[in-house]
């Protein structure tokens, strides 16, 4: 993980804390307390503060996937968060549907509904890509816009709105929904506080699955090879015998998959229904920062995951206890990825004498020139 | 009245095509941006965060000064200096573009209810009064022609300001020297230095360019068609006018009727009350258009060929 460019973001972060009156030590200290619970002053339960933060990292670890497998292919997917909301708009009208259904039918159907949903919404990328020639930074980012219009428009006047005035929609089953870790227990007390509080579920294990998953389908499997011999030259993998056509759509469609189960992890295991909290998920946008730092591996994608995953759960304690808007780590985020893009730690190292060459190069992500320009003609078959 | 017999009455109102050419020229502005940008080779999905701080720079400035002329300047520069970082990573650090681009959006988002928080506090900014916003301006004479009076020329200011920059955009790219020299620059950079053109100077100007454009769209929406400031008040129109850029194919007046088709759909939507679809439903179509776009159903999009490549002297 290029650990120089979190510590350039973090040092400019802190000037911008400065500049505007603020004491960047305690903002930062507020962080970590809400990030990781450690050094906490203002009484909060570093235990909670943790379960926060995996419940944040967990839909992170899964998107971040989404981001990372087609940056393999050369395919730049900024759709992540259209797909996540097309998976928990899916995985909630299964949800509220089948409400009956005994769990062990329920919640796998709403878990593949929404990664049915996210891999539809990406596939369109993936085929116009393909077939056409469209950007898929151009249609991804479409595509998430009609999710966003779609969400409101279902649960503001729309079918799966709970009742008129409201902005929500009815909650899932019982059958549907992810279980806590702990206990959802009132009277139980774990670490001083009633074991309900504890919101960490079972989403976890699915996400580092998915992780698993995606490490063992890029490197142990052909389909995995195709996608990398696409990544590093359509020509050459069309010289080998790849699809390159095949390949760019599959991969989409597996990626919207991972986005899409995000999503039905967040209802199933958090939230329980479609609110408007999700009018401004940042979630697939976070997955990009993720899979950028991440360097495309899985142990990186957790590893950054579990930093932003701490960052936003940290961002409420430091509003609380440094008076510093929790916006600042969308600031940082920003930050990192320029950092990251920029190599900028590269490019110091190189002017210090003695340390040589940068160790730390940018992921290996194929420059967007020839994206680009092969807007204008579609990849020919072989 | 009923179904079609409503839509009818609806388009030959002058005031629904007033409000298509205004909420065309939100859209315009950050589109021309985009379209100068592009057409250097500077790849822009930043014209959300760039308007965003517009805005917001916009209403603070507004709200000291209480005078709006001034506070577009400071929008113009906040905008123009959120597009210098994406210039500076890009063109000297060779950033993918396109990660610079999202990262400027969620800098924009970010520092903005940061800096709310930081000078007003936890309440909401406060609002603009009526004197300090940007005017509406009815040119003496020409208001009073039938219907085109009122669509034409009872506009805000901006709107007149955003129309001459479209036709002088359009001039200075295909009718100029300078113009030659970014469209070269975004199609062959090599060619271009060997020919003496600085690929750098052009492309930061381009994009600076397009910072400035979409900082004027952002007081335009804050203290033009708004009073105030609220977090993300852009929601997601930079991005329309990315789709803008792209369905008129990269050029000023192609762009310009995207905007007029989107800003029509914005105008149907803010009269609502006669056509009953939901809004939100309305709201997708510029995205679906634009898709059905690429798609190739209306002819093909295609950017300039160096678009997106970052320039390293002395290259193949």
């Amino acid at each position: 993980m290029p650990l120089g460019s979190v510590l350039l973001a973090f040092v400019i972060g802190a000037v911008i804390v400065a500049a505007t009156g603020g004491n960047p030590f305690s903002a930062y200290a507020a962080l970590v307390c809400g990030g990781f619970g450690i050094g906490c002053t203002q009484g909060e339960n570093p235990a909670l503060q943790i379960s926060n933060t995996i419940v944040f990292l967990i839909p992170l670890i899964t998107a971040g996937v989404a981001v990372a497998l087609p940056f393999r292919a050369g395919l730049f997917n900024i759709g992540a968060e259209g797909q996540l909301l097309a998976g928990s708009i899916a995985c909630t009208a299964v949800g509220i549907k089948f409400s009956s259904l005994p769990a062990p039918i329920l919640l796998p159907m709403v878990l593949i509904s929404g990664m049915i949903a996210g891999a539809l919404w990406a596939g369109v990328a993936g085929v116009l890509k393909a077939t056409i020639g469209a950007h898929e930074v151009v249609t991804t980012i479409m595509m998430n816009y009609i999710a966003q219009w779609l969400l409101r428009y279902l649960i503001i006047g729309g079918p799966l709105q709970l009742a008129a005035g409201t902005s929500k929609s009815s909650p899932i089953g019982a059958g549907a929904r992810l279980a806590t870790i702990l206990p959802n227990d009132n009277s139980l007390f774990i670490f001083g506080l009633p074991s309900s509080v504890f919101r960490v579920h079972t989403g976890l294990f699915i996400a580092l699955a998915a992780v698993a998953v995606f490490a063992f389908l890029l490197w142990r499997t052909s389909l995995g090879y195709e996608i990398r011999a696409v990544g590093q030259s359509q020509k050459a993998a069309r010289y080998a015998g790849v699809s390159v056509r095949r390949t760019i759509i599959v991969t989409m469609l597996i990626a919207g998959a991972f986005s899409g189960l995000a999503g039905a992890i967040e209802i199933a295991g958090v939230d329980h229904n479609l609110t408007d909290k999700y009018f401004t998920d940042t979630t697939g946008f976070d997955a990009i920062a993720v899979a950028l730092l991440g360097l495309g591996s899985a142990v990186g994608i957790v590893m950054a995951a579990v930093l932003f995953g701490a960052l936003h759960a940290g961002g409420s304690v430091m509003q609380a206890d440094a008076n510093i808007s929790g916006n600042l780590v969308f600031i940082l985020q920003a930050l990192i990825l320029f950092s990251i893009a920029a190599n900028f730690v590269g490019a110091i190292r190189q002017r210090i004498p003695g340390l040589g060459r940068p160790t730390a190069l940018p992921p290996q992500m194929p420059p967007a020139a020839p994206l680009m320009t092969e807007a204008a003609t579609p990849p020919a078959e072989a | 009245m009923s179904g079609l017999g409503d839509v009818l009455h609806l388009l030959i109102t002058a005031n629904l095509w007033q409000a298509t050419l205004a909420a065309a020229v939100l859209l315009l502005l950050p589109a021309l941006g985009g379209t100068i940008s592009e057409r250097s080779g500077v790849v822009n999905i930043a014209m959300e965060g760039m308007m965003l701080t517009g805005a917001f720079f916009g209403v603070a400035a507004d709200l000291a000064w209480h005078n709006p002329w001034l506070a577009t300047g400071v929008a113009m520069l906040a905008g123009a200096l959120m597009a210098s970082i994406h210039a500076f990573v890009s063109i000297q650090f060779r950033a993918d573009q396109i990660v610079s681009g999202i990262a400027i959006n969620i800098f924009a988002a970010g520092l903005t209810v940061f800096l709310i928080n930081r000078i007003y506090g936890l309440q909401d900014v406060g609002h603009i009064g009526q004197d300090a916003l940007l005017p509406n301006l009815n040119i003496p004479g020409l208001d009073q022609i039938p219907f085109f009076g009122k669509v034409l020329f009872q506009q805000n200011v901006i709107v007149y300001v955003a129309l001459v920059l479209l036709v002088l955009i359009h001039l200075v790219l295909f009718r100029t020297r300078l113009g030659l020299r970014i469209r070269a620059v975004g199609e062959h950079p090599q060619a271009a230095d060997t020919a003496g053109i600085n690929v750098f100077a052009i492309r930061y100007g381009a994009v600076i360019t397009s910072g400035l454009l979409s900082g004027l769209s952002g007081a335009f929406l804050a203290i033009g068609i708004s009073n105030t400031f609220v977090p993300n008040m852009t929601d997601g129109r930079g991005y329309i006018a990315l789709a803008a850029m792209i369905f008129g194919k990269w050029t000023p007046f192609g762009a310009f009727v995207a905007c007029l088709i989107f800003g029509l759909g914005q105008a149907i939507y803010d009269n609502n009350s006669i056509i009953h679809v939901s809004p939100y439903l309305l709201s997708m179509l510029p995205y679906l258009l634009t898709l059905i776009v690429l798609a190739g159903l209306v002819g093909r999009s295609t950017p300039p060929a160096a678009d997106g490549l970052p320039y390293v002297p002395g290259s193949e």
